[in-house]
């Protein structure tokens, strides 16, 4: 299986000195799930939004669906988001004054082709069909993710990226929105979580775990037959 | 797409939106109005001027001759000229400026004998002149002859009675001041008696009275007859002393009409009336430059009004718009979407402020002016352009920032 990213000795340092990553190897397959886990400003979402283009690295080299994005400017880091890139937050971040289709639409906006069906198409495969034309406000949590899911879906990206999924749902409703990527990832997407939740990481194929911007673990999970906590 | 979120996210801010509107509105109503006014009251000024009467006087050129004994000078004579009459329709048909040139009375003067109502006489100037005169050399759009006179080029004469018919050599307009000093009402037929100061001979001529003119100037005590009555009482046919010509001067000064008409005519020298033009362009850029300061400010006051809110606009919005960036919009999507909305605050408040602007002028044309400003169209699209070009340079720097959110930071809630 190839690798869908590739870091080599990466290292993120911010204006007031902090080093948030510290030469950070690491090599992601393609189809994998991987758990980024750690604790509070261990490194987790820099890691996460250097791959996912929205940070460049300090030092060192990057390669996303062999892509070398360190290499990028902020113009190439943009439209290599816009296609390979798709974000599940944690805070969901819809649009509120748009409809639940109307935010899958603003991911094709971007992208240069909007198709209203395929958006109907996707959020009938995360279970919002009946919620199309519902503004975030009128949704609960579980179902804002869900819409924060098909929109992340939509332009059928290389990776899809998860800032702690399920941190602000309740038990029931984040159990949802795991079952949902569990069958992504069945369905051969790449997808990597970030979370504090154990749990989460059991379902993964792969657990990465950061303390001070440095690797302390790399684990290698049993995949078969695993379904949400 | 695109206008669908343009839309959404206006009507969500509905009142911020309205508030930019008013900025606008206020500035864009403040152009709209002064320069209504402005050009409106340029053409309603030159013609309120013509009415005070010739701005431009054609006098036949002379020299000057220094007389004296060798060595001293005891001053200098002038020999007496004249304008010769065929040649006065030129002046209509100068190169560029003959649209402006609205009308033109001749004059001969001369000193004449008039009885008085003491039974004794007067010396009294009479001069001949044009009352209303078509010029067959000059024709309209329609093929009729062009016409002039005292009436086109003094329009403010307050005539009691009436103005004699052209071509009436018996009708006369008086001066208010010499009809009282000779005893004359309006229908009373009087006499004058020319001598000519060279060779003693007399001639007498006999008027009516067609009105009585009252101007507040030297026109008081003159007498006013048709030019070709004049001419044959003092028997200078075809010759006149001066030209007065009423120019519009509302594009171009009065000294490039003079100057045309000099080039036009041969041997004569065409001024302008300093003062009067002075006066004019005073007024006028007076007016200008008021109107300029207060729309600057008024548009300044608009320019920080649509500022403030687009600032507080993309503040608000740092979230939706990091997200935007996150899922794929580049800098120049971000920035069209800002501008968008700044645009249609622009162009609604300018509409709204062109209506209210008229309303302001037609206010202005009345307690300044004392008339109604009429629709000039030009400040429609003008006004248009001012309050779509404040509404997005103040909304540059709002964008600017809009374009330098970091996505990063601001959905990890910094």
């Amino acid at each position: 299986m190839t690798n869908v990213v590739e870091m080599d000795g990466v290292t993120k340092e911010y204006g007031n000195g902090t080093r948030a990553l510290s030469e950070v190897r690491l090599s992601l397959r393609q189809g994998d799930w991987t758990t980024i886990m750690g604790p509070s400003g261990s490194g987790k979402t820099t890691l996460l939004n250097i791959v996912g283009c929205l940070d460049s690295p300090t030092t060192g080299a990057v390669s996303v669906a062999g892509v070398d994005i360190a290499g990028l400017d902020q113009r190439g880091l943009t439209k290599f988001r816009r296609e390979n890139v798709g974000w599940i937050f944690q805070q969901y971040h819809l649009v509120p004054y748009l409809t639940a289709l109307e935010n899958v639409m603003l991911a094709q906006l971007y992208s240069g082709t909007v198709d209203e069906q395929r958006a109907v198409e996707m959020l009938e495969r995360v279970g919002m069909g009946h919620r199309l034309l519902h503004h975030p406000a009128q949704l609960s949590g579980g179902e804002q993710q869900r819409v924060c899911i098909a929109r992340a879906l939509v332009n059928e990206p290389a990776l899809i990226l998860a800032d702690e999924p399920t941190g602000n749902l309740d038990q029931k409703t984040g159990k949802i929105v795991l079952d949902l990527l569990v069958r992504l990832r069945a369905e051969g997407h790449t997808i990597i979580v970030v979370t504090h939740n154990t749990g989460i990481a059991a379902l993964g194929d792969r657990t990465v775990e950061l303390m001070d911007g440095k690797i302390v673990l790399d684990l290698a999970c049993e995949r078969k037959g695993k379904e949400a906590i | 797409m695109f206008m669908r979120i343009l839309g959404k996210s206006i009507a969500r801010r509905k009142q911020r939106v309205a508030i930019a509107i008013v900025a606008v509105v206020m500035g864009a109503a403040v152009a709209s109005a002064l320069l209504t006014t402005s050009m409106a009251m340029n053409d309603k000024m030159g013609e309120e001027f013509r009415k005070f009467g010739a701005n431009i006087v054609v006098i036949p050129r002379s020299d000057t001759i220094e007389v004296g004994l060798p060595g001293m000078t005891f001053g200098s004579v002038t020999e007496q000229r004249y304008v010769d009459e065929s040649d006065l329709w030129k002046i209509k048909e100068i190169a560029n400026w003959s649209a402006n040139v609205l009308g033109y009375a001749p004059l001969l003067y001369q000193v004449v004998e008039a009885g008085d109502a003491s039974g004794g006489t007067q010396n009294v100037v009479l001069a001949g002149t044009y009352f209303e005169r078509e010029v067959p050399e000059i024709l309209d759009g329609a093929g009729n002859p062009w016409v002039t006179g005292m009436r086109r080029v003094a329009p403010f004469w307050d005539i009691r009675g009436g103005w004699p018919a052209d071509g009436d050599l018996l009708g006369s307009i008086v001066g208010t001041a010499a009809a009282e000093a000779l005893g004359l009402e309006i229908g009373s037929e009087y006499s004058v008696r020319y001598s000519d100061p060279e060779t003693a001979n007399a001639t007498s001529g006999r008027f009516r009275v067609s009105g009585i003119v009252t101007t507040g100037g030297s026109e008081d005590s003159q007498i006013f007859v048709d030019m070709a009555a004049a001419q044959a009482l003092s028997g200078r046919p075809g010759k006149v002393h001066s030209v007065q010509v009423s120019g519009l001067c509302t594009d171009c000064p009065a000294e490039l009409i003079a100057a045309e008409i000099e080039a036009s005519l041969p041997a004569v020298q065409a001024k302008s009336v300093k003062q009067l033009v002075f006066a004019e362009n005073q007024i006028m850029m007076q007016l200008e430059q008021t109107m300029t300061l207060v729309t600057a400010v008024a548009l300044g006051a608009s320019a920080l009004g649509v500022m403030t809110t687009m600032t507080t606009n993309v503040i608000e919005r740092r979230k939706e718009i990091g997200l935007l960036k996150s899922i794929g919009a580049d800098n120049g999507r971000i920035a069209a979407l800002f501008l968008a909305e700044a645009a249609i605050i622009g162009l609604a408040g300018g509409a709204i402020g062109y209506g209210a602007g008229y309303g302001l002028a037609q206010y202005i044309g009345h307690s300044v002016f004392e008339s109604s400003i009429s629709l000039v169209p030009v400040v429609i699209p003008i006004t248009m352009a001012i309050s779509l070009g404040i509404a997005l340079l103040a909304s540059a720097l709002p964008v600017r920032r809009a374009t330098q959110v970091e996505p990063a930071a601001v959905l990890r809630g910094e």
